[in-house]
């Protein structure tokens, strides 16, 4: 027999602008037991979240089908550094959807992604300047350092440096 | 037009009676990766994983792919097995990997209900879904229930919490003369599972460089007095109790609070608490943002930041944080002044060489947590880079 997938699952994360001040964020799942979808409204400059709202079409988790009013909970929570914890802490006193906070997580670090995106786009093609690029990125922001397999001691980004003071 | 999208895939096939193969594809506007990851169908152990980058953003990214060997055995029916993940692919390899890694085992953890309830129908070909799933809830309640029963009885005793007793005050400072200086923000290990430090190691390190006390604020978390005091007696040095607690507004230290919050509390709430018990509410580093860029690139301003409903929920602002970049630290300095609300430092240590890296100087000794609470209060006080002023940096 063919290995037919017992399983499928498609997530797919969006951001897009709606005005000079609002980001809206949107995560959809469609899998063999679940469609849902969660969308979230950022306001800037501090990220805070203004809106939120979902559904799950299909599931066979009870917990998930009345989400609207559990997601508003996330109402006000600031979108960085800190954040899962506060979701997941929030969502979890009234909700046992564990995916509804998931989902919520995904809007969140694709607004994040969508600014590290732009920053991004300023690296250098040369391989000296590249390194440059990261070592200054580095200076700016001692959290790099160890924050991943790339900025870990060793690397050539990081060489033998010592751990930032 | 989008500003950015991240498409993810997941399939789970049966290889045979004893195996789940998970192909998982993370394809986003950045970064472009697979993994496949196979795991015992009985005991869920994760037997294999590979990783292959397509796009990747520096040149050090691959050095992410041999690390993901890191989690080979480890069952992902087990309740931290994300937390672990995030902590050991997501920070040791690449967070992208950890978060294609978690949707690939939940997956297979749907597709090990399906084969289930597939065989459960050989024997009841009538038998629905929902109807098959509603059996599988009671056996899994039953079993968190023995597993948090076997994660209670593993608890230290001293970790348990406390009654409000002051403690602290048979044990004077040293240097009164040219200010006391106390480390406001501490995190220990087990009492913050995210510290590596035991309390003993970073009492010693604090002794070491000379800093007059140093204040445990482990995360929602209530230190025993009676444990204090010992560890007081042991290191003939002064340690305070404080506490960061996790609102929905963020972290905020909170001193002379002796409740044990557990859970997300609102900002609201936590300031009757606070001030029914006449502590002390920090706001700790307010402005902690992101990797690869700062509050600047959103268009936060100072002014901006000022109108926070925040910051009218607590009397000071930490202001130099050992965990924000210089000028996170520089922007919370600006918003306390203009609010005209005091700043302290703290390193927000969690490893032993990080105490002291911050701190707060007091005009006057402090011998217990209800003078601290009074030394807070009286605004007369500076934070201070304390590693790199008495040349430990």
């Amino acid at each position: 027999m063919p290995d037919l997938t017992t399983f499928t699952r498609n997530r797919c994360t969006s951001v897009e602008q709606i005005d000079d001040q609002t980001l809206r964020s949107s995560c959809r799942l469609q899998d063999t037991l679940t469609d849902a979808v969660v969308e979230v409204q950022v306001k800037l400059p501090d990220l805070e979240i203004m809106h939120a709202a979902g559904e799950f079409r299909r599931t066979y988790r009870g917990a998930c089908l009345n989400t609207s009013e559990a997601l508003q909970k996330v109402i006000g929570v600031r979108i960085g550094s800190g954040m899962l914890k506060i979701i997941e802490g929030l969502l979890a006193e009234v909700t046992e959807c564990e995916e509804l906070a998931f989902m919520v997580e995904e809007c969140c670090h694709a607004v994040i992604l969508s600014f590290t995106k732009g920053t991004l786009k300023d690296i250098p093609e040369s391989p000296r300047d590249k390194k440059e690029f990261y070592a200054k990125m580095l200076k700016e922001n001692t959290r790099l350092y160890n924050r991943c397999a790339a900025f870990a001691p060793g690397s050539s980004i990081i060489g033998d440096m010592p751990p930032p003071k | 037009m989008l500003k950015y999208a991240r498409n993810k895939m997941t399939n789970v096939v049966i290889k045979d009676a004893g195996t789940l193969a998970v192909h998982g594809v993370l394809d986003d506007d950045i970064y472009s990766l697979e993994i496949d990851v196979t795991i015992q169908l009985s005991g869920f152990k994760i037997l294999s994983l590979s990783g292959k980058w397509h796009r990747y953003t520096t040149p050090d990214c691959p050095r992410a792919i041999p690390l993901l060997q890191d989690v080979i055995g480890f069952r992902i029916d087990d309740e931290g097995f994300n937390q672990a993940v995030h902590k050991i692919i997501g920070r040791k390899a690449c967070r992208h990997y950890a978060n294609l890694l978690i949707e690939c085992c939940d997956s297979a953890k749907e597709a090990v209900l399906i084969h289930k309830w597939k065989n459960a129908r050989k024997r009841h070909p009538d038998l629905r879904f929902a109807d098959f799933i509603n059996g599988e809830k009671s056996e899994s309640a039953l079993s968190r229930v023995s597993a948090s029963i076997r994660v209670e009885e593993e608890r230290r005793p001293d970790e348990r919490i406390s009654t409000p007793k002051e403690a602290g005050s048979d044990v004077p400072g040293t240097k009164p003369s040219s200010g006391f200086t106390i480390d406001l923000h501490v995190h220990t290990y087990p009492a913050s599972p995210c510290s590596s430090a035991t309390e003993d190691d970073l009492i010693q390190e604090a002794k070491r460089i000379g800093l007059d006390a140093i204040c445990l604020t482990d995360h929602n978390f209530v230190w025993d007095p009676e444990r204090i005091r010992a560890l007081q007696g042991k290191h003939r040095f002064l340690i305070l109790r404080g506490n960061e607690i996790t609102t929905d507004q963020g972290d905020i230290l909170v001193f002379g609070l002796d409740e044990d919050i557990k859970g997300i509390i609102s900002i609201e709430s936590l300031r009757q608490k606070v001030m029914a018990a006449s502590g002390f509410m920090i706001a700790a580093h307010p402005f902690r943002g992101f990797l690869t860029f700062d509050a600047a690139h959103l268009g936060m301003t100072p002014q901006k930041a000022m109108q926070k409903a925040l910051f009218k929920q607590v009397d000071a602002l930490e202001a130099l944080n050992g965990k924000v970049t210089p000028k996170e630290n520089q922007f919370a300095h600006q918003v306390a002044e203009g609010l005209n609300l005091p700043a302290t430092g703290g390193s927000d240590a969690h490893e032993v060489f990080e105490v002291g890296q911050y701190a707060t100087r007091f005009s006057k000794q402090i011998q217990n947590e209800a003078e601290l609470v009074e030394a807070l209060k009286s605004d007369n006080y500076e934070a201070i880079a304390y590693r790199k002023e008495n040349g430990f940096d």
